[in-house]
């Protein structure tokens, strides 16, 4: 710690800080899962008293994760790591250099028993041997004197482990930087586009008003696909994506599988069904010849020799759970007629013999001599597309790749350091292992612990 | 579906070990943690095959996924990756006591897969949104954090208990101590990447890294107790009762993401069915 007086920077240097910045976010984000956020807010609302509505939309509750506590929490943690970080950076650059030098005094004093050893080899014997064993494990070595003609072998690993925390918080701050970019120059919005239309501007979300797109989205076709349980398997729109005339883009877009171009994606967000689809409708003279027409609701054509005027009225997807039917009017010389046309008229039948004749309304051949089929109801879909932008999005993944790098550094390695002292004594060697770490003792004990071993068990052998 | 009759019986499995478990403390024989550790060992492996027959029956049916894309297929794994964690507990710690407090919660997760009502153990075909490669990635990755969270949990629980007489089995607050840190820490780093590769799942499917989905936060508030946890144990220290009572509230935040945060609306809807 530093002994500045600086009273900014010993608020913001304090853990404690960061712990209660840390539990009011907490808090914060508890309270934003339970009250109804942006949209569903707004029903919400009507169910409460109007004073706590207001009261609570004077505290932004019905936003949190944009309001001002929000953004205010996360500039104060914002400063809090920096200054921590700064704080903390010259101590850890010391240990980074391998300072301070705990001197061989305090090294080698107190050392527990197991670990000082004597051993019949002469010390260079010792030293070649001890040497080998610490590099297996620790790479390259270095060689120093000790006091009393003593050599002190040193090993270290994981020294670059020391500045793995800073990178998990250099990584915050990325995060950090990356969702102010998005929240700045970015936006997101949705399109509902009917098959064969076009669109180049979008709604943005909040009803925050209308984003003119870089490109035009055409979207030629919309497929939905159903599970034989009834679950959706497919959601697709056919796009064109023009831009100056000229074609960009054209192809499937699929949930999971977005269109990314010009720092643009479209995402395949919903669909639905439009009421203006067409009726196939097939008709003949007293079962003689079939002739088939493409109508719409609200259109009308002429039957052939002057029968009379055909309009179609309503148009059922599913009408009385008997599936589609149109209703149609034909307007003649005796009068006007309407019955509804079913598709399925065969299957009804069979299931309710004579329902054409009790009611005459579901008889397609009401209108003699005509009978009417519907062969089918063309749907038309629109696709809704979700669009955005967002220029965040690197940085936040840059910030990903750098916290699981540096979460892994600062959990699964420490910055070990081993000492071995070979000194003569009498007709012996005596050899002494000091080791220091920064975290994770138990793991350097265990280390420790199997480097003696294996000096003793090569000593008394005296194989390698 | 021989997968659900397996899994079924890797229930009474998971159970039979507890009671050995039990046996061994009540009759003070080496023999019951050795029967205990063994019944665990032939529950994994029979769990192992019942998932691994219920991905290859899922592309019998036709719809051909990993399974982990329903609530029962949760659970099933939840509790696979929590034996397995157990597992190796055991085996490199070489004490058997924390058998009692883990199998419970392996067992229980089985039993409420099998037997709750409303929870279907059909294979079900992926709707559009699961339709993606992040969904074992994401699944796998979230469970094992949720798993370790579970087993430093249990260790909280044990620290708390262990200076009551009948509880003398339990090893010494050092030990417990030095467990739960590495669980919570295991837990954390998964947690992370269950958080990441979500995310990027995310940005494929939903049009955003982020969007404040009531599981997405409370997955972050879950990331923020143990974040709390271990800052609090580098910088200041903190130790024994004060980590454990930290490792169940984590815990609560953990069964809220998963189970709690399911009535609340959002974008994680799949688990309800």
């Amino acid at each position: 710690m530093t002994k500045q007086k600086n009273p900014f920077r010993s608020f913001f240097a304090s853990v404690y800080l960061t712990i209660t910045l840390l539990v009011f976010t907490v808090v914060l984000s508890i309270v934003g899962t339970f009250i109804p956020q942006q949209e569903a807010a707004r029903e919400f609302t009507q169910g409460i008293p109007t004073g706590l509505a207001s009261f609570l939309q004077t505290m932004q509750a019905f936003d949190v994760f944009h309001s001002v506590w929000f953004f205010l929490l996360m500039l104060l943690l914002f400063l809090n790591l920096i200054v921590c970080s700064l704080n903390r950076w010259p101590l850890t650059w010391k240990q980074f250099r391998g300072e301070p030098w705990p001197g061989e005094e305090g090294l080698f004093r107190g050392l527990s028993p197991e670990r000082i050893f004597l051993c019949n080899e002469d010390v260079g014997t010792v030293t070649g041997r001890v040497e080998g064993l610490l590099s297996r494990k620790y790479g390259k070595i270095g060689r120093n004197k000790g006091d009393e003609d003593a050599l002190i072998i040193c090993g270290e690993r994981g020294r670059y482990s020391r500045f793995a925390v800073y990178a998990v918080h250099l990584s915050l701050l990325l995060l950090i930087a990356g969702a102010l970019a998005g929240a700045f120059w970015g936006w997101e919005g949705y399109v509902n586009i009917g098959e064969g239309e076009t669109a180049d501007a979008i709604d943005l979300k909040g009803g925050k008003g209308i984003q003119k797109l870089p490109f035009t989205i055409r979207c030629d076709k919309f497929l939905v696909a159903f599970y034989e349980n009834g679950a959706p398997k497919t959601f697709r729109s056919d796009l064109t994506l023009l831009k100056d005339g000229k074609t960009l883009f054209q192809g499937p877009l699929l949930v999971n599988h977005p269109i990314s171009l010009e720092g643009v994606r479209v995402y395949q967000a919903s669909y639905g069904s439009s009421p203006d689809g067409r009726a196939a409708l097939a008709f003949s003279r007293g079962g003689g010849e079939e002739k088939m027409v493409k109508v719409g609701p609200g259109e009308s054509f002429s039957l052939p020799e002057k029968a009379g005027t055909l309009r179609i009225a309503r148009l059922e997807e599913n009408l009385m759970k008997m599936g589609p039917a149109v209703k149609i009017i034909v307007h003649s010389g005796e009068g006007e007629v309407s019955f509804w046309v079913f598709q399925h008229i065969d299957k009804i039948r069979e299931m309710n013999p004579g329902v054409t004749e009790q009611v005459p309304m579901f008889n397609p051949a009401l209108f003699k001599p005509y009978i009417f089929v519907l062969k089918g109801i063309e749907e038309r879909h629109y696709t809704g597309l979700q669009i955005s932008r967002d220029p965040g999005t690197p940085l936040v993944a840059a910030a990903a790749v750098l916290m699981m790098a540096g979460l892994i550094g600062t959990f699964f390695s420490s910055h070990r350091r081993i000492w071995i002292k070979i000194q003569r004594a009498g007709e012996r060697t005596k050899i002494s292992v000091a080791a220091r770490t920064n975290k994770h003792r138990a793991v350097l004990d265990r280390e420790v612990r199997r480097l003696t071993e294996q000096i003793k068990i090569s000593l008394e052998t005296g194989s390698t | 579906m021989t997968n659900t009759m397996i899994l079924s019986w890797v229930t009474f499995l998971y159970f039979g070990a507890f009671v050995f478990y039990l046996f061994r403390l009540v009759f003070r024989k080496e023999f019951w943690g050795k029967a205990a550790y063994y019944t665990i060992l032939g529950g994994l492996g029979a769990h192992t095959l019942g998932l691994l027959l219920r991905w290859k029956e899922s592309y019998a049916v036709g719809f051909g996924h990993a399974p982990l894309s329903n609530f029962y297929e949760s659970l099933i794994f939840f509790a696979w990756a929590l034996v397995l964690l157990y597992v190796i507990v055991e085996w490199r710690i070489k004490n058997r006591s924390l058998g009692v407090f883990v199998l419970p919660a392996a067992f229980l997760l089985m039993a409420f897969a099998s037997l709750a009502p409303g929870i279907s153990d059909r294979i079900q075909p992926l709707v559009p949104a699961l339709q993606s490669n992040w969904l074992t990635s994401h699944v796998v990755t979230c469970f094992m954090g949720y798993a370790a969270f579970t087993v430093a949990f249990a260790i909280g629980i044990m620290y708390f208990l262990r200076n009551i007489p009948i509880f003398g089995f339990i090893p010494e607050g050092d030990i417990l101590d030095e467990l739960l840190y590495q669980h919570a820490v295991l837990g954390f780093v998964f947690l992370t990447l269950g958080i990441m590769t979500g995310s990027v799942w995310a940005h494929y499917a939903w049009g955003s890294y982020w969007s404040w989905d009531p599981k997405e936060t409370w997955s972050l508030i879950t990331w923020l107790i143990y974040a709390v946890m271990l800052h609090a144990r580098y910088v200041r220290g903190w130790k024994g009762k004060r980590m454990a009572l930290l490792a169940i509230i984590g815990f609560a935040a953990v069964l809220f993401t998963y189970l709690g945060v399911n009535y609340l609306p959002g974008l994680h809807s799949y688990l309800q069915s």
